[in-house]
């Protein structure tokens, strides 16, 4: 052994030990939210919000990787544009045009939620992403494949570095980095929001249908968030060809039967279809369902609901829909045309 | 050189200073086969493909009073990944006990704080996806070639499958945990019940049954 060999071992070995001590810190990023919302119910401690860590949960989140064959990514059912949902279509799609038996939900404010899916089957958004990724009609893939398919990836390694300071991919940091991205998706910027905070005014119209609003919806609508977050029974009839009891097929529990969670109105104009399976094309369907087939249904004239939809338009928010930091990162999937422009 | 051979000594030093500590061996031991060879029994036809479970919250106790907690305690033993057989607990000093504590499964608490790594990382195969929370044991196999798949687990009350175990020792470096699979099996009739793969009363039945067959070999 040389002089040299040790002079590259000590190098070695300092610069080693010199990463141990010097780790890649993260940038923290704080989320804020409006005054009159309650505190989110997601615990950041536990996965602190970095600029690094949401980059990468961004990218995962576009990156049909996660399927089986390449070909769903998140956002093939969840579109920026659209509230996050897969606008025109009753059941959302999977792989191999499977369909699934439920619509998906539009993602936002996901701080918020306490339980996720239509039937409450997810308890934590961190592993809200492994329903889809394994299910044969979404993305039909094993999450020890996807993490191999990254490892492969050119990027990946460096960037789970960069989040989470482990070059390792774990599934930990996978679901966490997604849940990151997820919840910066806050939409608080409606009109609806912009009149609470008294920066502007309902015209007569939108008044007189947010008081429609909180006699007839704001009890599991409720605001500021336009959920209550629980599980429901809203006199849908049940389709005999899903035959989708909800939350009695997680609690198995009689009473839970047919209920469902019930869905923010938050951006309802770009949520469409509604309902868990999408059954109703628009607004007016919505309206005569609650107004003529539930047992306890509302009464509503034609120019109340003229009134309501006026209120409901209140609450899209065109700053949420169409923010360039939700939408698909074309920096990170094609990094050299950046030099190019 | 000689600068050399003074660094490797000085890390050998920096390491075996860590291991100052009390360390109690703990070895886990599924019986899976048949000990007495000689007579045929009912679980001749018996064969066991995937054996999974976890062991959390270790402590130790002495008269009822608890001495001794591992933090972040979560074991997933794997009988396929015969490293996952043994661990150490890790105590600071020398500390007088006459039980040991441990839970079968994972506690709801750890069942709806999210992801987590290591032992409890989805990636293990021990997570429900479309039900959120761990399988707690997992159990497949063959029985006369009819295949068999326990997974037991469910948190929510009134299903929660979670178990306490108790066990008396007196041994202070090794111990030794067995688990009569066989006898569990034994006490099924595996023609009629096969497949549990979601919470339930029947998953706490069989969680509970487990629980029992806990021992300490001596």
């Amino acid at each position: 052994m040389n002089k040299n060999t040790v002079i590259v071992f000590l190098s070695l070995f300092a610069f080693f030990g010199l990463a141990m001590y010097f780790p890649y810190t993260p940038t923290p990023v704080k989320i804020e939210h409006p005054k009159y919302w309650p505190n989110p119910v997601y615990n950041f401690e536990k996965n602190p919000l970095t600029k690094e860590g949401i980059r990468l949960g961004r990218k995962l989140f576009y990156d049909p990787i996660l399927s089986k064959d390449s070909t769903i990514s998140c956002s093939s059912c969840h579109l920026s544009y659209t509230a996050f949902t897969h606008v025109d279509h009753s059941l959302s799609h999977g792989i191999n045009d499977s369909i699934g038996t439920r619509n998906s939900p539009s993602l936002m404010n996901l701080a918020w939620h306490s339980s996720f899916m239509w039937d409450g089957a997810v308890n934590h958004l961190d592993v809200q992403a492994l329903a889809p990724i394994t299910h044969p009609a979404e993305m039909d893939e094993d999450l020890n494949n996807v993490i191999r398919k990254l490892k492969n990836t050119q990027g990946y390694s460096r960037m789970f570095y960069k989040a989470f300071n482990d070059s390792s991919i774990t599934g930990e940091h996978l679901l966490k980095a997604i849940s990151q991205f997820e919840l910066t998706l806050i939409s608080c910027n409606s009109k609806y929001d912009s009149v609470m905070r008294k920066a502007s005014t309902f015209t007569l119209q939108e008044e007189n249908g947010y008081q429609i609003y909180q006699k007839n919806c704001a009890s599991c609508h409720s605001e500021p968030l336009f959920t209550n977050n629980q599980f429901e029974k809203n006199g849908l009839p049940t389709d005999p060809l899903l035959n989708d009891f909800g939350r009695y097929n997680i609690t198995k529990d009689p009473t839970d039967s047919l209920k469902f969670k019930v869905p923010t109105l938050r951006n309802i104009e770009f949520s469409f279809p509604y309902m868990h399976d999408g059954r109703f094309k628009n607004l007016s369907q919505v309206f005569k369902h609650y107004t003529s087939n539930t047992s306890n249904s509302i009464l509503l004239s034609s120019n109340e609901k003229v009134d309501l939809t006026a209120f409901l338009l209140t609450l899209t928010d065109k700053h949420f829909l169409f923010n360039k930091k939700h939408s698909f990162p074309r920096e990170l999937f094609y990094p050299q045309n950046k030099l190019k422009k | 050189m000689r600068l050399l051979f003074i660094i490797i000594f000085l890390l050998t030093l920096q390491v075996s200073s860590g291991q100052n500590t009390n360390r109690i061996n703990v070895t886990v031991s599924p019986i899976v086969k048949s000990k007495d060879n000689s007579s045929p029994s009912n679980t001749d036809s018996i064969a066991i493909t995937n054996l999974k479970f976890y062991l959390t919250k270790f402590s130790l106790t002495k008269s009822q009073e608890t001495v001794w907690q591992e933090e972040n305690s979560s074991h997933l033993i794997d009988i396929a990944n015969p490293k996952s057989l043994d661990f150490a607990l890790n105590l600071s000093k020398n500390i007088d006990f006459d039980a040991i504590h441990f839970l079968l499964g994972t506690d709801s608490l750890t069942n709806v704080s999210g992801v987590m790594g290591g032992d409890l990382d989805p990636t293990k195969g021990m997570y429900w996806a479309w039900n959120s929370g761990y399988i707690n044991f997992k159990l497949e196999g063959e029985n006369n070639t009819v295949p068999f798949e326990f997974h037991l687990g469910g948190y929510a009350p009134p299903f929660q499958t979670v178990q306490k175990i108790k066990l008396k020792t007196d041994s202070k470096n090794n111990i030794t945990i067995e688990l009569d699979v066989l006898k569990f099996l034994k006490q099924l009739d595996l023609t009629t019940q096969k497949k549990i793969m979601s919470p339930g009363k029947e998953a706490q039945q069989l969680a509970i049954m487990l629980s029992t067959l806990f021992s300490i070999r001596e």
